[in-house]
């Protein structure tokens, strides 16, 4: 059965392979109303073809030349905002790039022929983003239901051997898309797909001269070497990177980032093996890309530094002996003198210096002081690397693997984990931003070990609820809800500053029917402690009185009456960002004359594995109910192999929420 | 040597970098009350030697008190070909006025103002990218910018938005006479005490102490509410067009003489595609719709912010050979369309926005709005064009631009009408279905649902949207029903009758609780209002209701077979001068019960003591919308 299917797939790639170049549309093409692999697709890419080359230009060396052809259906007006195409090039002050489009035409049918409409120079734009950063950007014309679009871009760069990600999957289908590097065999690429599918892959090498009269050999930069020698031949690796057939990207909830699932492809330059030279290592295994990180000018240097903040430790630790209030004083100095400028990276811009002077820095600058500052204290602080959630997942190593560092002390076989970078922030207490699965701790030597950022506790929030039911079904009470750990760090990201009322109003606008009075919060300043809300309420909206009978929600207002599950089928894994337990105790006391008719019975529901699991007890004793639920997601991240387990076990979780108890009169 | 040197530093400290005026101190208690920013001073200075000469110096002294307030600070000023920035700085201060940083115009970052909805404009600004070291601070701020623009004048308010004191705000227009300032004042009871100096040849506005004022759900926009001044030349420069604007007429006159008349060309070509796409038509009505449909075939919206700072609409022959525009470029090429087969229609400029009703200013003639639709004059009144979208229905305008006053552009001179107001009678939803339920508590059933005026324009795009984000949507609005699942969904769109139906056969697990062998379930399913405004407990604004809308629906019924009614909500009707609402709950039959509700919400401005009847009204409504049966085995 097997060779069979193979056999007819051979034999229509045969029939239909077409040559992919612009310029070609046929009738039919243009008469297709629908994409025939997704009929509710707004467009689909026929296909985009990429290809990057390094040519050698007289006196300047090597030069890099990406080159991207794109050829796009439109069936729909929605996606008519994809005849907007706009690139982005590099202006800053090394490095040279140049961008050009060329052969952008829209395609329609009239009269039942092909009218081709070119793009001319006024629809073109040049457009300065900043001092770094220029865009081109190309408006098609005449595009209309059924229009087919195309153009060509090239990308010209001196500079660094910075390869532009591929992404073979898009938010349409894509029929076709192909990525082919052709690259001297000076420069050695490594390349990291992205996502569950994988793309079919061929590779040649063939020989290549090129004539030079330069006698100049500029060292220092990377692609601009030109050689002496009039004439010289090398290798050309060629590798092609191709998929057919590429579904559009899913939107789901409950998603770390995207960008880990989507189908792409990324190069990191690894080595340089130039004649006459050494091998140059960039990076290969995890241990050379965190050691070139390592020996960079805005890394190892920055750390290394000393001087700048000694009087001022020397005084933050002055009477301090325990190991613990040490770190604590001067994490907390740290969190406390610096101000995070909302820059990423694992390299310091102004440097640890000034930074310290002008008390803002970017994240490398404040964790790699507060390392040092560790370090000048006698700790074994080292920094650790990693990637933060809006960069992705790492599944290989390579420098863009990474985009933040943070700080780690080795302490009785343990490492603990420091960010300065929030005001919240706790030892073990990391920002949301961080918690990407592993990151990279660098020695002094300048070996590495993984080490794992996922909490290993859960985090919990306790609700404590005394409450009475009277005559009217109005429910009564006082509640303190607790919160722990990561919920106290959310809590505090969240909310601090907003005042109290605010709070209030929020809480009484999810809750309908619920008024809110003699609101605190403790413990919004002291981190050591969970943050606590006390408050009374009283709502008129959890109990039903229907004929003599009232039927009560036990749960109250802190019923889960909605699934957030509610997609039949799951693409990506459901991250739950840190593992959590929720816990309430309910004491409810029936209006008088009243007595229990039916209590929901007690139940302990888990899911395989003890990914995760709940258990709701009531008793009743007299007027009195008690209630304990608990609800623990021990898991944070669960496959999408899991889902229908976890939608089911949500759907159960809710039937047990809204299940009533019935109170009649005695 | 030492002491030398300190006492020295100490000395230029107090001279020169300890601004006591801006130490936090020195703020009375009440400006602190409810704000997250106290404006210290705000100070705008402008000069307008000539037509074509305008020069604005601002100043600027902001403490933020906390880290909500920051993005309130403004720290960026605009530029372009006609607009130069002479002066940027600024100076931060710490709580007790002493400076901490001083940053000058090389410290600002030079930008592409891209919108993200333009793919293209010239505007570009200056900014400044400031992290504040310390909570409170004070960021004085100056600018100076010089133009030859003087169309827009700011407008000045006491107030700077919601969370915000002022302690100190004035503003002075020093002119040439000759030019003639025009002022408009508007809400200037009450809120604030206002100083105004005037004499031939400048005005002044001043407020002091402006407390900071919370926003409250369903306020009228800031505009409507807050103290404001317009300012306008009679006689002004627009891009170094000289114009005119003593009242609407003329500067109607003015606008289309310099702005549209040299737009209109059209190539022959598509003048005679279009009258053979008319043909015989007489009734203007049925050749603009023809034309209409025309346009939004063939164009597409692509924002070009160029020329003439973005006021004068890009040739109509461009827009011909390149398929697209922006409001300004697909409405006048419709127009010229238009006038190619005799067909009159008026450009028209409008304040557009969904969430409020902006007027264009009836007696106070300048450069204003944001938006451009088309007008076609009928006998049976006015027909209003969206010409932006390639879906809206003809002459529907929706809630983008619907009920305010907008300004027709006619080659004889302009004039303010108002847009359609759609009425609760207009915006109808329809709901007829049934559903079983099984005596697992399962549903099943159908609804069918009609909608017409603003509720059309909510609903309408579902037909376009993929069938998985349709039941997205779906999930979404019966969002009451857990484990939902849609079976089937047939949609329709006339167009014609502005008229959208939708089709859906439902199935949920559960969706009756099974209490102690009971069942329990909300007999409303598919109508379910939950909406209820925020509780204020003194509330300081008017509210309003922007646009009324009646739901009616009746659904059937059927209980599972061998169960009977235990007990059975009752149904409420209540009448109020925000609208009305009845529910019943009607038995038909031993098993089955029909649920029939309407609900109509009037269009209204409030007085703010109404607030919590309004309130409680929703409440109640929400209340009973979801109120249970309980059924039980016989």
């Amino acid at each position: 059965m097997k060779k069979v299917v193979v056999i007819v797939l051979l034999f229509t790639n045969a029939i239909f392979a077409q040559k992919r170049e612009l310029g070609k549309v046929t009738v039919e093409e243009l008469k297709e109303k629908e994409c025939p692999a997704d009929s509710s697709a707004a467009a689909a890419v026929l296909f985009n073809i990429g290809e990057v080359r390094f040519e050698f230009l007289e006196g300047k060396g090597f030069v890099m030349k990406t080159r991207v052809r794109t050829k796009i259906k439109i069936y729909k007006k929605e996606a008519y905002e994809l005849a907007n195409k706009s690139v982005r090039y590099y202006i800053g002050n090394n490095v040279k790039e140049r961008l050009n489009f060329k052969d952008a035409a829209t395609y329609n049918l009239v009269d039942g022929k092909v009218e081709k409409s070119k793009l001319k120079s006024d629809g073109e734009f040049d457009e300065k983003m900043n001092k770094f950063w220029a865009r081109k950007k190309i408006a098609l014309p005449n595009v209309k239901e059924g229009s087919i679009i195309e153009y060509e871009y090239t990308l010209e760069s001196e500079g660094l051997g910075v390869m532009e990600d591929w992404t073979f999957q898009m938010g349409i289908p894509v029929l076709y898309s192909q990525f082919k590097t052709i690259v001297p065999e000076y420069y050695v690429y490594k390349p990291l797909m992205r996502g569950f599918l994988i793309p079919k892959f061929e590779t040649t090498s063939s020989n290549k001269t090129v004539s030079s009269t330069s006698k100049e050999r500029s060292g220092g930069n990377i692609t601009t070497t030109s050689f002496s020698n009039n004439q010289f031949s090398y290798n050309e690796i060629t590798s092609v990177y191709t998929l057919e057939n590429i579904p559009a990207l899913k939107d789901e909830s409950f998603v770390n980032n995207i960008k880990n699932y989507t189908a792409s492809i990324e190069h990191e330059l690894t080595s340089l093996h130039f004649p006459g030279e050494p091998v140059k290592n960039l990076s290969t295994t995890w241990e050379n890309v965190v050691k070139t990180i390592y020996d960079s000018d805005n890394f190892g240097p920055e750390l290394n530094k000393t001087g700048y903040f000694d009087e001022d430790i020397n005084a933050v630790l002055k009477g301090l002996n325990s190991n613990e209030e040490k770190i604590a004083a001067i994490f907390n100095f740290v969190k406390s003198r610096m101000n995070w400028n909302e820059f990423f990276g694992y390299s310091c811009n102004d440097g640890v210096r000034k930074a310290y002077l002008d008390k803002v820095g970017n994240v490398a600058e404040i964790n790699l002081m507060l390392t040092a500052m560790f370090r000048y204290a006698g700790f074994e602080a080292n920094p650790i690397v990693l990637s933060s959630r809006g960069n992705g997942i790492s599944m290989f190593p390579s420098r863009n693997a990474f985009d933040y560092v943070i700080s780690g002390i080795e302490l009785n076989g343990k490492i603990a984990l420091f960010d300065a970078t929030s005001k919240n922030a706790l030892p073990n207490i990391l920002p949301i931003r961080d918690l990407n699965w592993f990151g990279r701790l660098i020695r002094k030597d300048g070996t590495s070990v993984q080490v794992d950022l996922m909490p290993s506790s859960n985090s919990r929030e306790v609700i404590n609820v005394m409450a009475s039911i009277d005559k009217e079904g109005k429910v009564s009470g006082k509640l303190r809800d607790q919160y722990f750990d990561y919920n106290a760090f959310s809590y505090r990201e969240r909310n601090s500053k907003v005042n109290n009322e605010s709070l209030v109003e929020r809480i009484e606008k999810a809750n309908s029917g619920m008024e809110v009075s003699d609101f605190e919060v403790q413990n919004q300043n002291d981190l050591s402690k969970p943050i606590i809300e006390n408050y009374s309420f009283n709502t008129d909206n959890v109990v039903e009185i229907i004929g003599d009978k009232m039927y009560v929600s036990p749960l109250l207002f802190l019923t889960m009456d909605e699934n957030p599950f509610k997609q039949e089928k799951r693409e990506y894994p459901v991250d739950f960002i840190f593992p959590h337990q929720n816990k309430y105790n309910i004491s409810l006391t029936l209006p008088e004359g009243y007595e229990v008719e039916t209590l929901p019975q007690p139940t302990a529901v888990s899911m395989p594995e003890n990914m995760a699991n709940f258990k709701y007890n009531l008793s009743n004793n007299g007027n009195q109910l008690q209630i304990i639920y608990s609800l623990d997601i021990n898991s944070a991240i669960m496959g999408s192999e899991d889902y229908e387990i976890l939608k089911n076990f949500f759907k159960e979780l809710i039937n047990k929420h809204s299940e009533k108890v019935v109170i009649k009169k005695v | 040597m030492k002491s030398v040197f300190l006492s020295l530093f100490f000395l230029s400290l107090v001279t020169h970098a300890q601004k006591l005026e801006y130490a936090t101190l020195t703020i009375p208690d009440s400006l602190k009350q409810n704000a997250n920013v106290v404006v210290r001073l705000n100070e705008v200075l402008v000069n307008i030697p000539s037509q074509k000469e305008m020069v604005v110096k601002t100043k600027t002294v902001t403490t933020v008190l906390n880290e909500l307030g920051l993005s309130y600070l403004d720290l960026s000023e605009n530029h372009d070909k006609n607009r130069k920035i002479t002066k940027i700085e600024a100076v931060v201060y710490d709580a007790f006025g002493k400076e901490l940083k001083s940053f000058k115009r090389k410290d600002f970052r030079d930008v592409s103002v891209a919108d993200g909805v333009s793919i293209f404009n010239d505007n570009r600004a200056l900014y400044l990218d400031y992290t504040p070291t310390v909570y409170p601070f004070t960021m004085v701020f100056e600018t100076e910018v010089s133009t030859s623009n003087t169309a827009f004048l700011q407008p000045w308010s006491p107030m700077e938005g919601y969370l915000v004191s002022v302690q100190k705000s004035n503003m002075t227009i020093t002119y040439k006479p000759e030019l003639k300032l025009k002022v408009k004042e508007i809400n200037f009871s009450g809120q604030a005490t206002i100083e105004k100096t005037e004499t031939a040849s400048s005005i002044s506005y001043a407020a002091k102490n402006v407390v900071a004022r919370k926003r409250e759900e369903l306020s009228p926009g800031f505009a409507k509410v807050f103290p404001i001044v317009y300012f306008a030349l009679e006689n002004f420069s627009l891009e170094n067009v000289e114009g005119t604007a003593t009242n609407w007429a003329e500067f109607g006159k003015w606008y289309y003489q310099s702005l549209l008349a040299d737009t209109e060309e059209i190539p022959v070509e598509t003048q005679a595609k279009i009258k053979q796409l008319v043909g015989d038509e007489k009734n203007p009505i049925t050749i603009a719709k023809l034309i209409y449909k025309y346009v939004q075939e063939k164009t597409r919206y692509v924002s070009v912010q160029v020329g003439i700072g973005g006021w004068k609409p890009m040739l109509a022959k461009e827009v011909d050979k390149l398929g697209y525009g922006d409001c300004k470029a697909l409405t006048n090429y419709t127009r010229a369309l238009l006038k190619t087969v005799g067909v009159d229609s008026y450009y028209t400029v409008v304040y557009a926005g969904r969430d409020d009703t902006k007027d264009l200013q009836e007696d106070f003639a300048s450069v204003q709005g944001n938006h451009v639709i088309l007008t076609l004059p009928t006998d049976k009144g006015f027909v209003w064009l969206e010409c932006t979208s390639q879906v809206q229905p003809f002459g529907f305008q929706g809630d983008f631009t619907d009920d305010r006053n907008v300004l027709l552009i006619k080659p004889d001179g302009g004039s303010i009408v108002k847009t359609k107001t759609f009425t609760e009678i207009d915006n109808k939803r329809i709901l007829k279905g049934n559903y079983s339920i099984s005596a697992e508590g399962h549903l099943k059933g159908q609804v069918t649902i009609v909608s017409n005026g603003l509720q059309y324009d909510a609903h309408f795009n579902k037909i376009r949207m993929s069938k998985e984000d349709q039941i997205k949507v779906y999930k979404e609005e019966f969002s009451n029903i857990n484990n939902l699942s849609i079976k089937k969904i047939n949609l329709s769109d006339n167009s014609q009758a502005v008229e959208f139906g939708e089709e859906l056969a439902l199935e949920a697990e559960g969706y009756a609780q099974n209490t102690g062998g009971k069942l329990m379930f909300a007999l409303n399913a598919f109508d379910q209002s939950n909406y209820v405004p925020k509780k204020h407990k003194s509330r300081e604004f008017p509210f309003q209701v922007l646009r009324g809308y009646t739901e009616e629906s009746e659904v059937e019924i059927v209980l599972p077979e061998g169960y009977i009614v235990e007990a059975k909500p009752d149904g409420i009707q209540l009448d109020t001068e925000f609208g009305s609402y009845k529910i019943e709950f009607k038995v038909l039959t031993s098993n089955k019960i029909l649920c029939a509700r309407k609900l109509v919400i009037k269009k209204g401005q409030y007085d703010k003591t109404k607030y919590e009847s309004y309130r409680k009204f929703r409440e109640t409504l929400a209340k009973n919308d979801n109120s249970k049966i309980i059924i039980t085995k016989a």
